[in-house]
């Protein structure tokens, strides 16, 4: 017997990353703006998300993919919110999505009628950064009950992120969550991120969201025209 | 947490460059796996010795160098051939 070696030189996650060129193109070839929004379990993304769809539905036509390991508890959440459709995506214990799992979400999705498109990542810090979805930016919810040195801690996640939304603001009064500090580590690991300081349950300071969402939507809407 | 996702991922690829029929004589797969990866090698070690150990691959096992910076790339596929075939 013999052992004979055969050169490979291929990168792992290759076919992911041409599926998120496909998404990619999809997406631009229709105007439709796409963000993915990460984050730990518990830190808000579901509110944010309901609240944005409250607030916006009747002027951006929002369509939202939203992960979870388990359960489509999210997706019937965010259906509650819209007539518009919300697909739910089931990971099975996978603990990220990808791209492959974008692509057939988007055959259900009119993307003519679409403004701008969220995927709802799976709740980890962790894997989701190692996924491109072909989304044009990611957004990662950073809440005050976490803990200011969450970015230095998955520094990952937030490299890889062009905005940050801090959120649960409502409970600083109740907890020693120094914002400088948390600012400071995130601007540590990324000095181009920008921040957006909320409260997804009371409402207080979304508008700069909404206002950067609109902003996102009606751009693209008028490279579309 | 995803490096079974990953191993799973460096089985295609070898099952692409070598074939389906070919797993079985599979004795070792070489990776690049730079620190900045989002990779826990030990994890993906771990993960890649079983699957590599059982069916459709044989005894194969993964041959892992660790380098500084992003790479995750497989490099080689090594497979046991019989004699003058």
């Amino acid at each position: 017997m013999t052992v004979r070696r055969i050169d490979v030189r291929e990168k792992v996650m290759a076919k992911n990353d041409e599926l998120a060129v496909q998404v990619r193109d999809r997406l631009h070839a229709h105007g439709v703006p796409s963000l993915n929004l990460v984050s730990s379990p518990g830190s808000g993304k579901t509110s944010l998300l309901e609240r944005t769809l409250d607030a916006l539905g009747a002027r951006v036509r929002m369509a939202v993919v939203t992960g979870d390991v388990q359960t489509q508890n999210d997706a019937d959440r965010l259906a509650a919110r819209t007539d518009r459709l919300v697909q739910a995506v089931v990971t099975g214990g996978a603990c990220h999505m990808d791209a492959r799992q974008i692509i057939t979400a988007l055959d259900e999705i009119d993307l003519e009628d679409t403004d701008l498109l969220f995927v709802e990542n799976v709740g980890n810090l962790v894997c989701p950064a190692s996924w491109d979805l072909g989304e044009d930016a990611k957004v990662v919810i950073f809440s005050v009950t976490e803990g200011e040195d969450k970015p230095l801690k998955y520094p990952r996640m937030f490299e890889r992120s062009d905005y940050c939304v801090i959120n649960k603001i409502d409970l600083l009064p109740y907890l020693p969550f120094d914002m400088d500090r948390a600012i400071a580590y995130a601007r540590e690991v990324n000095s181009d991120l920008r921040f957006f300081f909320t409260s997804a349950l009371t409402g207080d300071g979304m508008e700069d969201w909404y206002q950067f969402l609109t902003a996102l939507a009606r751009v693209e809407g008028a490279i579309r025209a | 947490m995803h490096e079974l996702s990953i191993a799973l991922d460096v089985c295609r690829i070898a099952e692409e460059h070598v074939g389906a029929e070919v797993l079985a004589r599979v004795t070792a797969i070489g990776l690049d796996v730079g620190n900045r990866a989002g990779i826990e090698i030990d994890n993906l070690e771990f993960c890649l010795e079983a699957l590599l150990g059982s069916a459709p691959f044989g005894s194969g096992r993964p041959e892992i160098r660790r380098l500084e910076g992003n790479e995750l790339s497989v490099t080689y596929v090594e497979v046991e051939d019989d004699d003058g075939s």
